[in-house]
């Protein structure tokens, strides 16, 4: 046992130990959060339950099962409802039950031993729609254009319906977005004129003229989109819900009937695939807890990019300072201290000085010296994207400086001698070996900033993410780029669908897909930062001396 | 009474080191002095290296002699803490003067190191390095500099097909030899050398020696090296230094069969260093 110990292999099994737990815990996560969040879109088995009710009805219940669980009898016993009291524990599922327009719940718990029948029929069918939820039960037929008809058509009237919500969708976020984007500019332009005082009345006339003719455009826009309207609310779904309650739902809103018991694992395989796409391309609908999540992926996406375009050349150049000009002296390491200890400061500090300093003194002096004419409406004086990314970016500096010093400081003297030899002054020298041989060690920085900055949340709350942003911040109206606007962000998203929607239970499963992709985009982020990195590193290879 | 037989590469010149016309002086060191901190490394040294010719410097480790090659392209002023005091005169100009461009300066005096350094970029651009830090972009100057360097530094034959690939991928000697190239191609007049092939391998060594010989046609070499030997094979001119001071300091062969002085003599002899 003694020798056993000499041997060293305790250590070894202990170390393994670790290492072992570190992975199965990062393996378990990427499972839970992967199982969880990508069954969301696996097309589920609708079931219909015979049971009864709290006062011994017989009722039909349809829906998905969502959960199972045990619980003791006792705690059920007061409600007289016959169950077997030698059992100790009873089981109930939880069924999904949608139809919100007949019952406020989406969700039903069921007691399995009251449930007298279970079936799985062909015909159930779920309907997705833009409104009210998912709709179960039975299709009866279809009021095409007023005259009751068969089912033949269903698949072709909901195409029809995605084409027209489409073009909707279209003329109403390009086209007469960019009409009121102009036309809010021209008003911007008349008050600058009359603030400024060289408000002539050719100019106001002009500006008269323009908004006329724009509202003229608008006017044209707005007769189509009537146009389109009236076409696409003319055919109507008639289904039976599990009640037997008749509702006739509008095309308008479907966006998919499936019928789930139908289909076969390959069926299910392409339903499961379009489910994903919608979700990754999609907005989002019914307060976030449905539909897809694309403006949180662009905005993340986007805000970190920024993050990486002002943290980078802002790191690079201090850590060189700091490295290669600052005297080495109390100063310079108390500086170096201080950075160091920056990046231990809360990030919810972050955001409150992002919010006090750039919102807030930036934003507000940008607002009275250049965009005077929205005043007292906020421009720059409110939380946005560009505040986000800044804050975000002051909030990363450390680990850029850092990795970037250790970097320079890795470089052989050798290099820097040999370049000073041939007559080459110390900016020479820095731009044309120094930097680049320690791009890798920057590009490790920037990996780490990235990885940091893509998954916080707390300070953007403060300086620029919202719920639910009207507009991306990139569109085709000039100048493109809208920084000021705010945006939305995966991280604020799963927050906000979890524990801030109204309907907390049927959103869980987007909590779980949602941070699933978050992990998705952050590892392959990092990913094109380590390709990047490892390409460098190949490129500027050091001596192995 | 001496142990090296020196094999000599070339017929050595005499010169009367201690009255050397204007025209025959490439470098003059007049009452050198180097401090580090307190400490001082360089003691009042004056000395003339002759143009066109090899100047070497030996002496046991710490003996200053590397400091001593350093002073003349200023590459101690990277140390903080280094001190210079006295002249070395160029041209008849301080080097330490006030209104001296170092980068200049290292430009007329280029300096080969003891490891070689290659840059991680590839062969071509690392021979055209200091040209282009001079401004020079044009594509055939450059590919004329490359190869006529290249060539000075008997390289070319060996990476003429491959002038693109990284020069991490040379092996020791040829790297060495690169350096040479790197230096020569600003076309400097004096060449200062650390030990150049304490890093090499024999082979390599010997190619190196070959190539100093080469290199004093067209410019002043002055070499440190603890290798006694090569200093007797490849030199013109030795200087024996000894703790910071320059103890003798004559031709090499007179250094080497007949020296003037107890110190210089036990240490070619062996007994130290």
């Amino acid at each position: 046992m003694n020798s056993w110990f000499k041997s060293g292999s305790p250590w070894v099994w202990l170390s393994a130990g670790g290492v072992s737990i570190s992975l199965i815990s990062v393996l378990g996560l990427l499972w839970l959060i992967a199982s969880r969040g990508l069954s969301y879109f696996w097309p589920a088995d609708i079931y219909q339950f015979e049971t009864v009710n709290e006062k011994g009805q017989a009722v039909t219940v349809i829906g998905e099962i969502y959960d199972r669980e045990t619980l003791p009898t006792k705690q059920l016993s007061h409600l007289n409802l016959g169950l077997d009291p030698n059992k100790e524990t009873i089981e109930r599922i939880l069924v999904k039950t949608g139809n919100r327009e007949l019952v406020n719940l989406d969700f039903r718990w069921l007691l399995l031993p009251l449930i007298n029948k279970t079936s799985k029929p062909e015909e159930l069918v779920v309907v997705e729609r833009r409104t009210n939820g998912n709709f179960y039960g039975y299709v009866d037929g279809i009021i095409l254009d007023g005259q009751l008809e068969g089912l033949e058509k269903m698949a072709e009237l909901v195409e029809r319906v995605d084409v027209f919500q489409d073009e909707m969708a279209e003329l109403q976020k390009v086209d007469i977005g960019a009409i009121n984007y102009q036309i809010e500019r021209l008003r911007l332009k008349k008050r600058k004129h009359i603030l400024d005082e060289t408000l002539t009345v050719e100019r106001e006339k002009e500006i008269d003229h323009q908004v006329a003719s724009y509202n003229a455009d608008y006017q044209i826009l707005e007769t189509q989109l009537m146009a389109i309207r009236d076409k696409v609310s003319r055919d109507q779904l008639v289904v039976r819900a599990m009640g037997g309650e008749i509702i006739e739902i509008n095309f308008e809103d479907i966006l998919k009937i499936t019928y789930n018991n139908k289909l076969s694992v390959f069926g299910r395989a392409s339903v499961f695939i379009q489910q994903i796409g919608s979700f990754l391309v999609d907005d989002p609908r019914e307060a976030n807890t449905e539909g897809g999540v694309f403006p949180a992926i662009f905005g993340t996406v986007l805000m970190v990019l920024l993050m990486t375009v002002i943290v980078s050349p802002l790191g690079v150049v201090a850590a060189i300072y700091l490295h290669e000009y600052a005297g080495k002296n109390v100063l310079t390491k108390l500086l170096r201290i201080a950075v160091i200890n920056l990046a231990g400061v809360p990030s919810i500090v972050y955001g409150v000085f992002g919010l006090g300093f750039f919102v807030y003194m930036v934003g507000g002096s940008l607002d009275q010296l250049f965009y005077a004419e929205t005043l007292p409406s906020p421009t720059f004086g409110t939380p946005g994207v560009m505040w986000s990314a800044l804050t975000l970016a002051i909030l990363t500096l450390p680990v850029v400086i850092v990795s970037t010093e250790e970097g320079l400081s890795r470089i052989p003297s050798e290099m820097r001698h040999g370049s000073l030899a041939l007559g080459a002054t110390k900016a020479e020298t820095l731009w044309r070996i120094i930097l680049p041989i320690a791009s890798p060690a920057i590009m490790t920085g920037i990996i780490l900033a990235i990885a940091r900055a893509a998954g916080e949340v707390a300070p953007l709350m403060l300086v620029g993410v919202v719920k639910m942003a009207p507009n991306l911040p990139l569109d085709g109206n000039f100048p493109f780029l809208h920084l000021d606007r705010k945006f939305m962000h995966l991280g604020f998203h799963i927050y906000d669908v979890g524990f801030q929607s109204p309907n907390v239970e049927a959103a869980r499963p987007l909590v779980f897909a949602t941070a699933f992709l978050l992990v998705t985009i952050i590892v392959s982020l990092n990913m094109t930062a380590v390709t990047i990195r490892n390409r460098l590193r190949e490129k500027y290879r050091m001596l192995e001396h | 009474m001496i142990s090296v037989i020196p094999r000599t590469l070339a017929p050595k010149v005499k010169l009367d080191l201690n009255n050397l016309s204007p025209e025959q002086v490439a470098l003059e060191i007049k009452n050198l002095n180097l401090y580090y901190g307190d400490k001082q490394a360089l003691q009042n040294i004056s000395m003339s290296i002759p143009k066109g010719q090899v100047t070497a410097f030996i002496g046991p480790s710490g003996c200053g002699k590397s400091t001593l090659l350093r002073c003349i392209n200023r590459m101690n002023d990277l140390v903080d803490i280094c001190k210079v005091e006295g002249e070395i005169n160029l041209h008849g100009e301080n080097i330490y003067g006030k209104h001296v461009d170092v980068a200049a300066l290292r430009r007329q005096v280029g300096m080969v190191f003891q490891r070689p350094n290659p840059f991680p970029k590839t062969i071509y651009e690392n021979v055209v390095y200091g040209l282009r830090i001079m401004g020079e972009n044009n594509r055939r100057v450059l590919n004329e500099a490359a190869e006529k360097s290249l060539r000075s530094a008997a390289l070319w034959n060996e990476v003429k097909d491959r002038l693109h690939d990284s020069a991490l991928g040379l092996s020791g000697g040829q790297q060495q030899r690169l350096v040479i190239a790197r230096a020569i191609a600003i076309q400097p007049e004096v060449l200062l050398l650390d030990e150049p092939t304490s890093a090499l391998d024999p082979i390599s060594t010997l190619t190196i020696e070959e190539l100093i010989n080469d290199l004093k046609k067209q410019f002043t070499v002055v070499i440190v090296t603890h290798n006694m030997q090569q200093a007797a094979r490849v030199s013109d001119q030795t200087a024996f230094m000894y703790m910071g001071e320059l103890i003798e300091y004559s031709d090499t062969n007179t250094l080497f069969t007949t020296p003037a002085k107890k110190k210089t003599e036990d240490y070619i002899t062996g007994r130290y260093g």
